[in-house]
Formats: structure tokens, sequence, C-alpha cells
């Protein structure tokens, strides 16, 4: 198992997958510090001339812009974590590369876990480097230093993971092309029904705010990040010394990209059953399957 | 003793029977040919002995043990039909990784695959990135993978299908070679002649049925065809000799017909000379395992006890 997950890890550097990604990644946040730098110097001296960052005001201003990075860098390591694991299986039967492997004397089951290793070694150091970087720009143009960083670190990592589990099962049966249409498909459905339960938490809505649970248990990739912005925003000195009413509180200024309707510890602990399950499910997939 | 065992396997893919019932016997240090045209259920007999598919009923055992069995998978490499290797490794790379798969250690891997690589003639090139071998060098370096872990029992897909005359006499030489080293051979291919040059014994297979195998010898030792070339042959004497051997074929001043033995050849030239004809030629014909395989297909025998 440890060979091949080595073998997969050095597949996606040699096949300069994470070089690619990376390059992208460093486009975005070239881009993200430019508009961050001029947003915060803007957004801040407008709302408070006299501000620094300790006010609350611009504390608010500077948790959006992460947030938005937040929201921004889990597309893209969302997107590396289904594309790099989307054909790992089917497209290595398709194109024959899978029958010298799949008859040495390893079982499928360290096959397939090996393969997800390997990824997820390439995902979790990629987006850790990812986090670190967008969290260190928003301290150096706004001081901001984020809270509960080293929980938060740890859920923005989850994330892809729960993304490449589901994509690991999909390309033991499916083909790569549809296996990839129903991942993206399942991520962009959790983001809806995040976004929805967001707004039903503002608007008191439990009909809403449901919806947003049920598409959290089928794909708990949201409900990661929902928890990930309330481990960094609840963690915020409320008000920071000032009284302020509750429209203007962190959660409610981030509207549907904040955490107003919180996942519990028990969601967390379900996204950790899910990954696994949805691996037990893989190698039972793989293992039961013709090549 | 049989290294390789199969009882009664097949394989059906919704309504399609890909092997039916296929029973097979291959001895130790034997190169053993299955034959049989495209689409005939080939690959997957070999694909289930490798334990990459799952029969839909029957077993079979190599080496010992179960396809699906790990410790088994020592004994056995296998190059397949149309397969890839990762482009983005070098050839010597490839090899090591697969010997370490294999169970070696790292210098062991390093040794193993300097000899096979020279083994297959690609010592030199094992610094290469795979993506950048040619056809014919993917093909060598296939072989070198199924071979990286000194396998006891080989099955081969059409292992020369993108070599040269020169890369199919090399691929010939191996194989021999690991026959003399007491290794088992499976072969698999559509190339009767490549066959005929190595294999001791074969097993014909059509429609996923096998409907034939034995030694070699034996099947290349049957009657074969006569072609008599003659004049003066009488509608009479024409008709007699059709009563008496079916697949008389008459084209022009040309008889072509499969007399029992050599006896019986001497006797139907007398009885033509006797009809009134002028016999200019008596060519005796070869068994080739092509003629063997088109014989024994419209026969439809079952070899399978």
């Amino acid at each position: 198992m440890w060979l091949i997950a080595l073998f997969s890890f050095q597949e996606s550097w040699r096949k300069k997958v994470a070089l690619i990604a990376g390059a992208l990644t460093l486009a975005f946040l070239i881009l993200y510090g430019t508009g961050l730098h001029f947003i915060a110097r803007d957004a801040v001296n407008t709302a408070n001339p006299a501000a620094t960052a300790t006010s609350y005001y611009a504390m608010i201003q500077s948790i959006q812009l992460f947030v938005m990075g937040i929201y921004l860098a889990s597309f893209l390591v969302a997107g590396l974590a289904i594309l790099a694991a989307v054909g790992s299986i089917a497209a290595e039967i398709d194109n024959g590369t899978l029958y010298t492997l799949a008859v040495r004397p390893l079982s499928r089951r360290d096959l397939l876990l090996g393969k997800f290793l390997g990824l997820a070694a390439m995902l979790v150091i990629y987006a850790a480097l990812f986090f670190l970087a967008l969290t260190g720009l928003v301290y150096w143009q706004t001081n901001l230093l984020i809270p509960g960083l080293v929980p938060a670190l740890g859920l923005f990592i989850l994330e892809p993971l729960v993304l490449l589990a589901v994509t690991m099962l999909g390309t033991t049966r499916l083909t790569t092309v549809s296996n990839g249409v129903l991942a993206f498909a399942l991520y962009a459905m959790a983001m809806v029904g995040g976004m929805m339960e967001q707004i039903g938490a503002m608007m008191d809505n439990t009909a809403t705010i449901y919806t947003g649970v049920v598409t959290s248990l089928l794909l708990p990739a949201d409900a990661v990040y929902r928890r990930l912005v309330a481990t960094v925003v609840d963690r915020l000195p409320a008000g920071n010394g000032q009284d302020i009413p509750q429209f203007l509180s962190p959660q409610s200024v981030l509207g549907p990209f904040g955490s107003q309707s919180t996942p519990s510890d028990w969601m967390l602990f379900y996204t950790m059953i899910y990954i696994v399950v949805l691996l037990a499910a893989a190698v039972y997939s793989f293992k039961h399957r013709d090549i | 003793m049989a290294v390789i065992e199969v009882r009664n396997l097949t394989k059906v893919y919704g309504r399609q029977t890909a092997c039916r019932e296929i029973c097979l016997s291959v001895e130790e240090g034997q190169i053993f040919g299955l034959l049989g045209p495209n689409g005939a259920g080939k690959s997957t007999l070999v694909k289930m002995l490798v334990g990459l598919v799952y029969p839909t009923a029957g077993e079979s055992r190599v080496a010992g043990h179960p396809p699906q069995d790990i410790k088994g998978r020592h004994q056995v490499g296998f190059l397949p039909e149309n397969f890839r290797l990762h482009g983005w490794l070098q050839g010597e790379e490839l090899l090591i990784f697969h010997a370490r798969l294999a169970g070696r250690d790292g210098r062991g891997a390093r040794q193993r695959a300097a000899e096979v690589l020279d083994l297959v003639g690609l010592a030199g090139e094992g610094g290469k990135l795979v993506a950048n071998y040619s056809k014919g060098m993917q093909q060598r370096l296939g072989l070198a993978a199924a071979l990286v872990g000194d396998p006891q029992v080989v099955f081969l897909d059409e292992p020369t299908s993108a070599l040269d005359p020169l890369g199919r006499r090399q691929v010939r030489e191996i194989l021999l070679a690991l026959k003399e080293a007491g290794k088992t051979v499976f072969l698999n291919s559509h190339l009767l002649s490549e066959v005929e040059k190595v294999c001791d014994r074969v097993a014909f297979i059509n429609r996923g049925t096998v409907v034939a195998g034995g030694r070699l010898a034996d099947l290349q030792a049957g009657p074969a065809a006569v072609s008599i070339r003659l004049g003066g042959l009488s509608e009479e004497l024409a008709a007699d000799l059709r009563g008496r051997y079916p697949d008389l074929q008459l084209d022009g001043d040309r008889l072509v017909l499969a007399p029992g033995d050599r006896e019986e050849i001497a006797a139907l030239v007398a009885r033509l000379v006797d009809g009134g004809c002028r016999i200019y030629e008596v060519a005796p014909g070869h068994n080739s395992l092509e003629d063997i395989f088109v014989h024994l297909v419209r026969e439809g025998e079952q070899a399978c006890g």
C-alpha cells in the first residue's frame, strides 16, 4: 500500500499536476493579494478613517476579505481533489496501465487505498500551503491574525479529502467523464444547499435550513467550510469591546458566505465516518469488479 | 505436474458468453499456446487466470493457488494485450517499482531491473522516459515488467504484436530460454506461425469454447492434404472419388483431397492411372496450425472432457 501511495504521490508531481495547480494558485494569490491590498486600504479608511485593524469595523472588513478568499480557495482545492482522482481507476483500466499493477502481489484494497493516500498527501500539502499563504496575505494587508488558525487549517484540509473519497468511490464504477460530472454536480449541490441553509437561518426558516442539512448529509464538503468559518469568526471578540447590534455581528455581515447555522460536532464526526464509509465502499466496489 | 489447472471455467457478460466451460491443464516447464481468432475468448481466459476477471462459474489454479490469492501472484508474470505503461517514469524506474511490488528490496530491485532490461534488449535505454519509447520498445519493456519478479508462470497475451521480425525472433529466444530455465509460459496469440515455432502444446479456442488441444507434434502428425495435378479424369471416376473423400476439391487440372495415410496415397494414384488419368505431379501437403485450426473448428470437436 505504501509503495502505491508513494507512486501516486510521485505521479502527481511528475505529471506536473501539483506544479500546474501551484502556478494557478500563485496567480490566484497575486490577484487576491492585489485586490486585498486596495480593498483593505480603501474599505478600512472609508469605514473609520482613524481605524487600525484592531477596530471593530476594520476587523469585520478584514474577516470578510478572508472568508471571500477561503470560499474561492475551497473551489480550487475541491477542483484539484476531483480532477486528481476522477480517473485514478477508471482511466487506468481504459488505457491499460492498471493491468500490470493489479496482477502484482498486492490486494485491490491496498491498491485503492494506496492511491487514495498518495493523492491525499498531495492535497494536504497543497491545501495547507494555500491556506497559510492566504492567511499570511490577510495578516500582511490587514494586520488581522486569523483566530483559531490550527483548527481552521485542519478543516480546510478536510474538505478536499471528503471530495477525494467521493471521487475514489465513483472511479471504481463510473467512466472518467461520468464520475467528474457526478462529483462536480454533488459539490455544486452541497454549496447551493449550504447557502440556502444560511439564508434560512437568517430568515429563521426551518424548512430551508433542513434542505441545507440534507445536502450536507449527501456531501458534507460545504458543512466543513461552514464549520471553518465559524471556527474563525466565532473566536473574534464580540463587538471588539463596542456595543454592536445583531445585524452588524460578523456572521450577519458575512450573509450566505457566513455560518449562522453552524454544523455541530456531530456533523464533523459524521464527515469523518463519511470518508471512512465511502472508502470502504470504494474498496468493496473495486474488489468485486472485473478489470 | 500441472502448474495451470482450469476446470469448467465460464465467463458470461450479460447475454454474451465469453468463455464456456473451459478445461485446460498445463504442465510445468512447457510453452503452451492458446490459439484462436479475434474475439474467441482468449484474453478473457487469461484475465481470469491472472485474477483480473472473476469467472461466472468453474475454478482454476495457477502454481497451486487460486488466481485471487495474493501468495500465488509472486509466481505469476503477465504481459497484457492492450496495455500501456506509466509514461512519466523512466524505463528502469518502472521496472524497479514493479520489482519492489514483487517483493524485492531496493538493491535487489535495481539489480533485477538491470538484468531484465538486458534480457529484452533494452540495456542502455533504461534512463529514457517510457513515454519516449517506440511501440516496439514499450512491448519489450512490458515483457521485462512481466519477468521482473522472476515468476514461475508467465502469461503473455500477444507478446509479439508490435514487434518487427528481429524483435519477434528475440522474444522467441527469450521464451525458449524461460523454458530452459524450467518456467512455464502460457502464450496467447492469433499468430499461428509464431506459436508453431515455440509451443509444446496448444489449445484452440473459438467462440469461448476449446475446440481442440494437445501436443503440437501429435496434432501435426495427422493426415495432410495431397495435391495431384492430372489429366483425363472422367466424370464417373470424379463422382466415385467425391463419395470417398467429401472434402475433395477439383480446380482445373488440380485435385486436392485428404487420404488417410501414405499407403492410401499410393493406392489412390494407382486407381487414377487405372482409370485412364495421366499423373503430372503429386505434392504432399503440410499440416500447418492454420490447416488444423480450420479443420477442427469445422468439425466442432470438444477437447474438454
